[in-house]
């Protein structure tokens, strides 16, 4: 019962856990108001980079110079949300920023053993 | 059985099994070991499998955004996901180290594989399953390979015993046909031998002969055919005899017997040099201990030189005869011993005597020495 009750509270913690402060500033607001699928974005990094170190670079490699040819996400995402234009921020808030985002979406906090929810 | 038999048999039963056997064993560890690999093999292929269904499940959980992601444990599997860098991202357990460079592995109990994925699902770059061996049907195999040894030595023990017996059923049957024969021919020689003595006996002591010489060479003949008729029915009746082991006068016991054999001597005009020891004692059977006095004064008298000398020697360690006849050659001094064996052909016999001595000697644990010098001497020396 108390292990239950203390694995449930971890995973609480991690569900409502929230963007920093920098993070929700620079990135999180202007994705929620154009509804641009932050985690899906994450989630195609993975699928193609694997560590963080790499996404990491990757992110920031797009962020200073955003374009089609350099996006993670297909061409017909484009028809759809508008191409993004380069961050006005300096390269320690940059990369302060993608390492917020990819600490929030991390997937180590998202997987559980299938003997919790029992 | 005889102990020649014997001794063939158990020569040719060790080399017939030692090899069948050693062949057996390499063919069973050879079949174990294959069937073994083959066990692990298909315990391999349920790790592969694991390891299908849990890239299954990653893809799945890739497109699925609503947290929490459940990971596709299985009871019987443990198994973990890592990231390009090889580092450690989630699990049912934690490897303490990973073979990266195999694919498929094992550490002590435990079967390990490895499968690499792409795209990466979730950033997952490496799967790795593991399970630990199910060694029942290695305990069955190892079990049914150890009866089908048993079974196989069983067989072939008793294929080797019949087929041993049926080589040596040709010289059993020869070794049987002799005995037989000497068995015969030693129980006719038995009442002529007697009688020749006997009357030898009663001419000397009743009738004033006048071939004296004459009659000394029948006895003398007639002693050494009795001697003769002596050993051959020890060396038949020697399996069954039943000896009365006693605290023996061996002193008088030696005196007796070089009065028997005073006859021969001084046909051969031999120097008798007798230096016993009074009232020795020797715990054996006082057959064994005349064939053993008999033997040795019979072979010192008979391969001795005419006008030699005769030397006996007794005291309370051993007893020691030595000629001055013909010496055995030092090579032939080893092969003495055997039975029909005789190195010097000039005198007559069968070359039984000194194998009816080597057998009372081990009988009894006493040892055994010849010195000799070839055309000088020989001595005899029996030691307890």
């Amino acid at each position: 019962m108390v292990k239950t009750f203390f694995l449930i509270s971890i995973l609480f913690a991690t569900l409502t856990a929230t963007p920093s402060k920098v993070l929700e500033k620079n990135c999180i607001n202007c994705h929620i108001t154009q509804k641009i699928p932050s985690e899906l974005l994450y989630r195609r990094y993975l699928q193609k980079y694997s560590t963080h170190t790499r996404i990491q670079n990757k992110i920031f490699e797009y962020l200073k110079a955003p374009n089609k040819k350099n996006s993670i996400m297909p061409k017909q995402f484009f028809l759809k949300f508008p191409e993004k234009k380069a961050l006005d921020l300096n390269e320690t808030l940059l990369k302060e920023s993608i390492k917020d985002y990819l600490e929030h979406f991390d997937i180590k906090k998202q997987l559980i053993l299938h003997q919790v929810l029992e | 059985m005889l102990q020649s038999e014997k001794r063939s048999l158990v020569r040719f039963l060790f080399i017939y099994l030692s090899s069948t056997l050693l062949l057996f064993l390499l063919a069973t560890f050879i079949f174990y070991d294959f069937q073994k690999q083959n066990i692990i093999h298909n315990q391999n292929s349920q790790l592969n499998q694991e390891a299908l269904r849990i890239s299954e499940s990653l893809r799945q959980l890739s497109s699925t955004f609503s947290a929490p992601l459940v990971y596709p444990k299985t009871e019987l599997f443990s198994s973990a996901i890592y990231n390009l860098d090889k580092s450690y991202i989630f699990g049912s357990f934690q490897p303490n180290s990973v073979l990266w460079e195999k694919e498929y592995y094992q550490i002590d109990n435990t079967l390990f594989y490895i499968q690499e994925l792409y795209p990466y699902y979730l950033g997952v770059s490496y799967i790795v399953v593991s399970k630990e061996i199910n060694q029942e049907p290695i305990d069955d195999l190892f079990n049914i390979s150890l009866l089908f040894l048993c079974i196989a030595g069983i067989f072939f023990t008793i294929l080797g015993i019949f087929l041993g017996k049926l080589f040596i059923a040709p010289m059993k049957e020869s070794i049987e046909k002799m005995n037989r024969f000497i068995e015969d021919t030693t129980h006719e020689f038995n009442t002529p031998i007697s009688t020749i003595l006997t009357n030898i006996e009663l001419i000397d002591t009743f009738y004033e002969s006048e071939a004296k010489t004459e009659l000394k060479r029948i006895e003398v003949a007639s002693k050494n055919l009795s001697r003769l008729y002596e050993d051959l029915s020890f060396l038949k009746l020697n399996h069954d005899y039943h000896r009365k082991v006693i605290s023996l006068n061996i002193s008088e016991l030696l005196k007796e017997r070089i009065e028997y054999f005073k006859t021969l001597i001084e046909v051969k005009e031999l120097k008798l040099i007798k230096n016993i020891e009074q009232n020795i004692y020797l715990t054996i059977d006082k057959n064994d201990a005349i064939r053993l006095i008999d033997n040795l004064l019979s072979n010192a008298i008979k391969y001795n030189k005419k006008e030699g000398s005769l030397t006996i020697r007794l005291n309370n360690k051993q007893l020691s005869v030595t000629d001055t006849g013909i010496g055995i050659k030092k090579e032939d001094i080893k092969l003495i011993h055997t039975r029909f064996k005789r190195v010097n052909k000039s005198e007559g016999g069968f070359g039984i005597g000194l194998d009816i001595v080597g057998q009372v000697v081990k009988c009894y644990q006493f040892k055994f020495d010849i010195n000799s010098i070839y055309t000088q001497h020989t001595e005899v020396i029996i030691t307890w």
